[in-house]
């Protein structure tokens, strides 16, 4: 790869400005935009919207010709864990109840880092889940079945 | 009333038992989150943000409060110790810090820090309680033009004043004010933005987009760069500093709180600025301008005073105008409306005991972490051991039940998580977060106030270089537009900054 060109860092955030332009206009074109004395829902998304593109262009055409700068390298594993492990905390709060939701988030979430040891991870996990349940279930009252559903049913 | 009756009522309420223990939890939690590196103020109290709902509402301000400035003391002393700063704000106070400490003047530095902290705190305190009430006065008097300019400065002088490229700061602003508008248009009821989505009627939670962005890419960054660990420590020794110490830097100290009172007032300054400002400050008068580096004291006294002064001067445009002057002040706002409360000029009439309580709290706070960080520090550096991988898990976890106890709906955390990954996209792309709270909390204000103008002047939008006050506000903020455009200042703001990551 000789001579690339190009500073990708602002190269990605001219692509995230015009996405979010791009997507303001897309999901505003039917709102009704109304005069400036009468302004419509519609009138600032749009507004807002033709900013971001105009900006993003800004931003990414001179990036283009700049010379090359690398985006900091991205390691797949914390992203992916990280999200699978909230988005399975979720699920679980609402059909499980907290004290499995909380042991699972962080059973998955240690994952994440490879270095940890799984005797470590279960006394966290345990600790962490009993603290949380005084603490926010019983302390603050959160909202939150503690146990699975069909656990609680039968008594 | 005057302002000592006014201020013996806010300490009446400090002072009440409930109070008085979420103002020391807060300090507590502010020094621990400052001593540990890997997670900041911001993402603490986005955390701690849906809790405060279930406390009242003057406790969960007080705590909050706590936690910012809290996060100034604990900062320095992993600064002074370890040379890593545990907040953004301490970083120049490794530079004099960690060498007086190499020098076996640790505990010098970590009590000037201390004490110069507690007297900028004190003069902070006085500050608002002075300027407050004239300013809110003042405020009363702006219409929906006003409030308009005054929007419109503010956000566009705190991508000036804040670091990083200012097109993709305003880029990020932009992005804010669309996230503000999804939801039910406040005037005509047409929803708007939501690709239908019936969770979205309401409008997306500042809690979720705070979580996602300052908590999830947090952790997800932090795990990428792994390899913080075994920290080595200076040796702590005796902690009075010496009668030459004292002597050099109180004129140090009250030059810092001057700089960073000033500078917490701006929109876009806050803690960081200030402490860079008042070291290059002190650099600049100082006779021996070589020495600094390698470990005087004044280097650590003024920036130390100028971070804790800012940190509680930036309370002023927010509780006097309603208007936050950095993301820290944007999640104050928000734990404001939680409780339905809307800062501004208003609540110091309406709601006195809210106002003072929160100022007599901070001396309170003050005077409390001055305690908590002299004798206690042995304690604080034992956690700096504590690695990462320990601390994640918990984060994690309470940044979900946060998310999910505010409704209690899947949505909620699923749309976190995603605003997670736009966050580390933001990172990865050097997007300064920040931005896009202010411009989220103050989009909705923004277009309230713009729409009611247009409407009253009937689309004519000269009303906003009619009125005086408007007039001189987009006047600033032209002027720090073109001081942008000048390459003079544009080389010495890159190099300000420059310093900074460094």
């Amino acid at each position: 790869m000789a001579a690339r060109k190009g500073d990708q860092p602002d190269i990605l955030s001219a692509a995230i400005f015009i996405g979010f332009g791009v997507l303001a206009l897309f999901l505003g074109r039917e709102l009704p935009a109304g005069s400036l004395s009468q302004m419509g829902p519609g009138y600032l998304p749009r507004a807002v919207g033709t900013l971001l593109i105009v900006l993003g262009l800004a931003v990414g055409l001179p990036a283009l010709r700049r010379p090359f700068a690398g985006i900091e390298r991205i390691s797949p594993r914390p992203v992916l864990v990280i999200t699978i492990s909230v988005i399975v905390f979720a699920y679980a709060a609402t059909h499980l109840g907290f004290v499995l939701a909380s042991l699972l988030l962080i059973v998955l979430g240690s994952l994440a880092d490879p270095g940890g040891r799984w005797r470590t991870v279960g006394l966290l996990a345990v600790g962490l889940t009993i603290f949380g349940a005084l603490v926010f279930v019983y302390g603050l009252g959160v909202q939150v079945p503690l146990w699975p559903a069909f656990l609680t049913e039968g008594t | 009333m005057n302002v000592f009756d006014l201020l013996m009522l806010g300490f009446s309420e400090a002072l009440t038992p409930t109070n008085l223990g979420f103002c020391l939890l807060g300090a507590l939690l502010g020094t621990l989150i400052g001593v540990l590196p890997g997670i900041g103020p911001t993402a603490t109290i986005a955390v701690l943000l849906p809790i405060t709902f279930f406390l009242p509402p003057l406790a969960g301000i007080i705590m909050l409060a706590g936690i910012y400035y809290g996060a100034q003391y604990g900062g320095s002393t992993t600064a002074v110790l370890v040379n890593l700063p545990g907040e953004a704000s301490a970083v120049v106070t490794t530079l004099d810090g960690y060498q007086m400490a190499q020098q076996g003047r640790a505990g010098a530095a970590l009590a000037v820090a201390a004490l110069g902290s507690f007297f900028a705190g004190t003069v902070a305190t006085f500050a608002i309680a002075i300027a407050g009430p004239m300013l809110s006065r003042f405020a009363l008097s702006f219409g929906p033009a006003e409030y308009v300019s005054l929007m419109v400065f503010g956000l566009l002088a705190a991508t000036i004043l804040a670091s990083g490229p200012v097109l993709k700061a305003i880029g990020m602003i932009l992005i804010g004010l669309l996230l503000g508008m999804v939801g039910t248009d406040a005037e005509t009821g047409s929803e708007r933005l939501t690709m239908g989505a019936l969770e979205l009627f309401d409008g997306i939670d500042f809690i979720v987009i705070a979580i996602g962005v300052f908590g999830f890419a947090e952790i997800i960054t932090n795990l990428e760069r792994s390899g913080s660990e075994g920290v080595k420590l200076a040796p702590l020794t005796r902690l009075w500093p010496t009668r030459d110490d004292f002597r050099r830097s109180w004129k140090a100290v009250l030059r810092g709180t001057g700089v960073g009172t000033f500078l917490g007032l701006l929109p876009g300054g806050g803690a960081t600025l200030a402490s860079f400002s008042a070291y290059s400050l002190e650099k600049k008068v100082s006779k021996t301008p070589r020495a600094f580096g390698t470990g005087v004291v004044e280097g650590v006294a003024a920036p130390e005073a100028a971070n804790n002064a800012a940190a509680q001067s930036s309370f002023i445009p927010l509780l006097t105008l309603g208007i936050p002057s950095n993301n820290m002040m944007a999640m104050m706002l928000s734990a404001f409306m939680i409780h339905g409360i809307t800062p501004g000029p208003t609540v110091l009439t309406t709601q006195p005991e809210i106002f003072w309580g929160l100022v007599a709290s901070m001396w309170i706070g003050n005077a409390l972490l001055v305690v908590i960080n002299l004798p206690m520090i042995g304690l604080w550096v034992k956690l700096l051991t504590v690695p990462y991988r320990l601390l994640y898990p918990a984060i994690l976890l309470f940044c979900c039940i946060g998310v999910y106890s505010m409704n209690n709906r899947i949505f909620d955390v699923m749309l976190a998580a995603g605003f997670g990954l736009l966050g580390y996209a933001f990172r990865k792309a050097k997007c300064e977060p920040g931005p896009l709270l202010l411009g989220f909390v103050l989009g909705p204000l923004l277009e309230a106030n713009l729409r009611r103008t247009l409407l009253i002047e009937q689309g004519d939008p000269a009303i906003f270089v009619e009125r005086p006050i408007s007039l001189v506000m987009l006047l600033a903020t032209v002027v720090l537009l073109a001081l942008m455009i000048l390459p003079s200042f544009r080389k010495t703001r890159e190099e300000a900054f420059q310093e900074e990551e460094s």
